[in-house]
């Protein structure tokens, strides 16, 4: 089976001085496969997702998109990619942003009249008037998700996908992800909701520090009678400085 | 072809709804159709009794008075909104993209940087001629109040305002792609508008022979050819003309040997090669940026 995704020893830091922000990480992802990247915070996991998506440069290793360097931008043009805390033009509206990218994806008009008001009836914006600037966060968590279906993907990044959502919004997002992993699409799904990962992903990675703790199937990861958070509070805390100590003010009694 | 079309005319959409440039076009138009109607009614008030005291001035004479009058303030009024409108432009057009993060979502779809780069650059020109152009043709029809006779000199400073306004407007572009817009545009306005001021000027003392130091005149004339070189239209000479014109026979051309004279075929060259030059530090800058 073609692999959609190949990342070999990947290596990113943003400045010479820093320490590497991924370090290492090897993974592939194959169609109708829907892969978790879990982290804590600083793990890495966006640096990685967007270097595949084109958006940051490796400084070392590889990364293959549909066999093509994810620079080129004809790599691109099968993936749909939800950014973490997506942001649009702000003076457009909901439709204007689908229509600017359906013509990014070299969609032709009949074929923009046909997605735009059914994505944005997906994604419960298609009474929606008013311009990306006046949107909560979760509008524009709708926005980013309809946008990244629009161009029918055969990869669907969804970096932290639902972190403003509400269960509504999940539950529709899950059940997206279960449609299009069926339809054969390859989704990389990067969230700290370690129960929606365990819900819709066959295999997974853990990051720490920029590097891989833990790949493998969801069976493999997490063994019979324990669960994924277990085992990711487990291979982190280990792998990284505790952080459970309160503020002594919050722990001093209170002075009379 | 498709991208770039794409990101000009959503950015040209963006650009439309920015109340900043409105507010500078407004400000620009009123002020045109303002100062023009008012010089008018003040002709009409002055000259209904026959001749215009207190000097008894021919009220013909009185009207090219007030005519060139308008024209100045029209010319400097096209360049500082000119300037203006780049700078707000220039200061928006990339750096919110990548400021908001609307860039994540962009660069991830099919296009390439060169398209995006192509797209936003010919949204922000069209935009701002469109703007001045507009201007232009508001101030070209209040001149028909006054009998006209400069349109033509309106078309050649119109044609240069917007040509010094897109050179400030590429460099606050790629400016603003690595660093914050502010900054970009005081850096901006610092090059174009004082250093390049500076040596423009020092440059044409010594070609005037105000400066007679070799030493100088030779450093001067190579840090010219380093910098960008204001477009400069016959308008100012031929407004300067008429003015000397309506000052009767005392007058003299030793007034006009101080006017800057119109840009050369050399300077619309360098012009040519200066914008092509901020162009391609946009685009560089658009391609180096990671998201």
């Amino acid at each position: 089976m073609a692999v959609v995704v190949s990342v070999e020893g990947l290596r990113k830091r943003y400045r010479s001085s820093d320490p590497w922000a991924v370090d290492g990480v090897s993974f592939a992802l194959e169609p109708g496969q829907a892969f978790g990247l879990l982290g804590p915070n600083g793990a890495g996991k966006s640096t990685v997702v967007k270097i595949i998506a084109g958006l940051l440069r490796p400084d070392e290793g590889k990364v293959q998109l549909f066999g093509s360097d994810p620079g080129n931008p004809t790599s691109r043009k099968d993936m749909g990619f939800a950014p973490e805390d997506p942001d649009f033009p702000k003076f457009l509206r909901a439709g204007e942003v689908l229509d600017y990218f359906a013509s990014l994806l070299g969609l032709d008009e009949g074929e923009r009249k046909r997605r735009i008001p059914e994505t944005l009836q997906f994604a419960g914006l298609e009474n929606e008037r008013r311009q990306v600037r006046q949107f909560s966060k979760g509008m524009k968590q709708r926005l980013g998700i309809a946008q990244a279906i629009l161009g029918r993907p055969k990869l669907l990044i969804l970096d932290e996908p639902t972190a403003d959502l509400d269960p509504l919004g999940r539950r529709d997002v899950r059940a997206l992800i279960d449609q299009l992993k069926d339809s054969g699409v390859a989704v990389l799904l990067n969230s700290h909701l370690l129960s929606e990962v365990e819900l819709v992903c066959d295999t997974v990675a853990i990051l720490a520090k920029g590097r891989v703790l833990k790949e493998g199937t969801m069976a493999e990861v997490v063994p019979e009678g324990r669960n994924l958070e277990d085992v990711f509070v487990e291979l982190v805390q280990a792998n990284t400085p505790q952080r459970d100590q309160l503020p002594s003010f919050i722990t001093d009694e209170p002075k009379a | 072809m498709n991208g770039t079309l794409a990101v000009a005319r959503y950015t040209l959409a963006e650009l439309s709804r920015r109340r900043i440039l409105l507010v500078f076009f407004i400000i620009g138009a009123i002020g045109i159709v303002g100062l023009g109607v008012g010089l008018k009614i003040l002709y009409t008030v002055a000259s209904s009794s026959g001749n215009i005291a207190p000097n008894n001035v021919d009220p013909a004479v009185f009207n090219r008075f007030l005519e060139l009058s308008f024209v100045n303030y029209v010319f400097s009024a096209l360049a500082t909104f000119g300037l203006l409108i780049a700078f707000a432009i220039g200061m928006t057009a990339i750096y919110h993209d990548l400021d908001s993060g609307s860039a994540v979502s962009i660069f991830s779809k099919p296009v390439s940087r060169f398209a995006f780069a192509t797209g936003k650059v010919a949204a922000a020109v069209a935009a701002l001629v469109v703007i001045v152009g507009a201007l232009a043709l508001e101030a070209r029809f209040v001149m028909f109040l006054f009998g006209g006779g400069f349109e033509n000199a309106l078309t050649g400073e119109a044609l240069a305002v917007v040509g010094n306004s897109v050179v400030v407007m590429l460099i606050v572009l790629s400016l603003s792609t690595w660093m914050n817009n502010i900054v970009a545009a005081v850096v901006a306005f610092v090059y174009y508008d004082v250093i390049t001021g500076v040596i423009s000027f020092v440059h044409n003392l010594a070609d005037n022979g105000v400066i007679t130091n070799n030493l100088i005149k030779t450093i001067f004339d190579i840090v010219y050819w380093l910098v960008p070189h204001e477009l400069v239209s016959s308008a100012i000479g031929d407004v300067a003309k008429a003015s000397i014109a309506i000052s009767g026979p005392q007058a003299n051309n030793q007034a006009l040997s101080g006017i800057q004279p119109a840009s050369g075929a050399g300077d619309i060259v360098w012009w040519a090669f200066v914008v092509f030059f901020f162009a391609g530090l946009v685009y560089y800058a658009v391609r180096r940026r990671q998201v």
